[in-house]
């Protein structure tokens, strides 16, 4: 369901705010783009139940025409950041944009920061 | 005739047993008794315990601890003295057996190295062990038992410890080279108490609240309450010792799982399944012919293959359709 999936994407961008962990505590979100990101994750959030809906009642080849073209307005009148394909992966530590593993959702640069100094449990540098 | 006789714990003997079969093997020709023949029959005879040596062991251990016992307390302490001096006295009063005598000479003539030294030593031996008995026959069998009731006696059936000499022996290969087990009865075997008896663990079933014995409170804890105890939890709380104290942190503050592993936790879906799958009641508010219905219709089949959903989630997808038909119907109706 695009909406389980939208969570998991909410959650993602919030996870570096005040948690239980010692080490470093961020009370901000790194940069502006990164609260841009957050908005529109929440937004996709909440409209993801409407825009499934809607879309089922467009891409569909047994209700007439006329009301599929219906639903495609009422879909552009929506919120544009409540669309999903807004949302970037950003890195989580620096907001980069680029460069993201999705599994750590760590910018390549933290990344290997982190694995280095043997805090990312389970990777190890490759040699074979 | 060898094979018949236990181990005792001269290891010099040992080796003598070794060398008289040959020994006998050799003599049996001449028909009459040799001493390393008489030798064979007093062994045979003499039936020495494989757990003597613990047994002795014990014995001694709990005569010193006796001894210490009575000198701490002041009590015996004349007592083990003459005590001591008797023993001493006993051992060289005591005439040993000449049977036994007679078998540590025939040992130590068998032998090949020096004869009188290891008559001598064996004798000493012997002196030893009878005054082990001696005391054995005396009150040596209390300490035993004081022993040993301090132990856990581990209770086998007979039928368990018949079944593991069977298990140890038997190693009946098929004709495929697969091995053939002795049918062995259930799992009434593994202890002669049932399985069944006793108080349930819940473990792997969620347990039925049973009423609870303890005295409720009169009123539930106000938040002052709450808050002290979260405080006093705060102060005390040292660092885990260990790792299981590590894990049990973990579980509370929601890192780690419970084990088992609960599928369903945190999933409070109290329908049943043929309220997921059986969803066409929902569809009373649509015609019942035309492409409208066509297209709910498989929007309850695909409802009913979703596992992720809740029946409510399901229901309310089902009436925003609806809301959403009937506000188009205008619309409709042109068509």
């Amino acid at each position: 369901m695009a909406a389980a999936a939208l969570c998991w994407a909410l959650r993602a961008a919030r996870q570096v705010l005040p948690s239980p962990c010692p080490g470093q505590v961020r009370s901000y979100y790194v940069d502006w783009r990164m609260l841009r990101d957050v908005k529109r994750r929440k937004m996709a959030y909440e409209y993801a139940d409407e825009r499934l809906r809607i879309n089922a009642i467009r891409k569909n080849s047994i209700l007439p025409k006329e009301l599929q073209e219906v639903a495609d307005k009422e879909i552009a009148a929506l919120p544009r950041d409540s669309c999903p394909v807004r949302i970037r992966n950003r890195c989580v530590i620096t907001s980069r944009p680029r460069g993201v593993k999705r599994r750590w959702r760590l910018s390549r640069i933290v990344f290997r920061h982190f694995a280095d100094h043997a805090q990312l449990s389970g990777v190890q540098r490759a040699m074979w | 005739s060898t094979s018949s006789v236990h181990s005792s714990d001269k290891d010099k003997s040992a080796a003598s047993k070794d060398s008289t079969p040959e020994g006998a093997s050799n003599r049996q020709e001449d028909g009459a008794e040799t001493p390393k023949q008489q030798l064979l029959d007093i062994i045979g005879n003499m039936k020495v315990e494989v757990s003597y040596r613990k047994k002795l062991q014990q014995l001694k251990a709990s005569e010193s601890k006796k001894q210490a016992l009575n000198k701490l307390e002041g009590l015996g302490s004349e007592g083990s003295v003459p005590q001591g001096t008797a023993e001493d006295t006993q051992r060289y009063s005591k005439p040993l057996n000449p049977e036994l005598v007679k078998a540590a000479s025939a040992v130590a003539s068998s032998l090949p190295r020096n004869k009188k030294q290891t008559e001598s030593e064996l004798l000493a031996q012997l002196r030893r062990h009878e005054e082990t008995t001696d005391k054995q026959k005396k009150g040596g069998t209390i300490n035993i038992r004081n022993v040993i009731s301090e132990m856990i006696v581990k209770r086998q059936t007979p039928a368990q410890r018949s079944a593991r000499i069977s298990g140890r022996i038997s190693l009946q290969l098929d004709e495929d080279g697969r091995r053939i087990r002795p049918e062995r009865s259930s799992a009434q075997s593994i202890d002669s108490r049932s399985l069944k008896v006793g108080k349930r663990l819940n473990i792997f079933t969620k347990a039925s609240t049973e009423p609870e014995h303890a005295l409720k409170t009169v009123s539930p804890p106000t938040i002052w309450d709450l808050e002290f105890a979260k405080e006093v939890e705060a102060v005390t709380a040292q660092p885990p010792r260990n790792g299981f104290e590590e894990m049990i942190q973990w579980t509370k503050e929601g890192i780690l799982w419970e084990y088992p592993i609960d599928n369903e936790v945190g999933m409070e879906d109290d329908a049943e399944f043929h309220e997921h799958i059986f969803l066409e009641k929902h569809l009373e508010g649509f015609p019942k012919e035309g492409p409208i219905r066509h297209f709910m219709e498989l929007v309850i089949c695909g409802l009913s293959k979703n596992p992720y959903l809740s029946v409510k989630q399901k229901v309310e997808h089902i009436e925003w359709f609806q809301k959403y038909f009937e506000e188009k119907k205008e619309l409709l109706q042109e068509i």
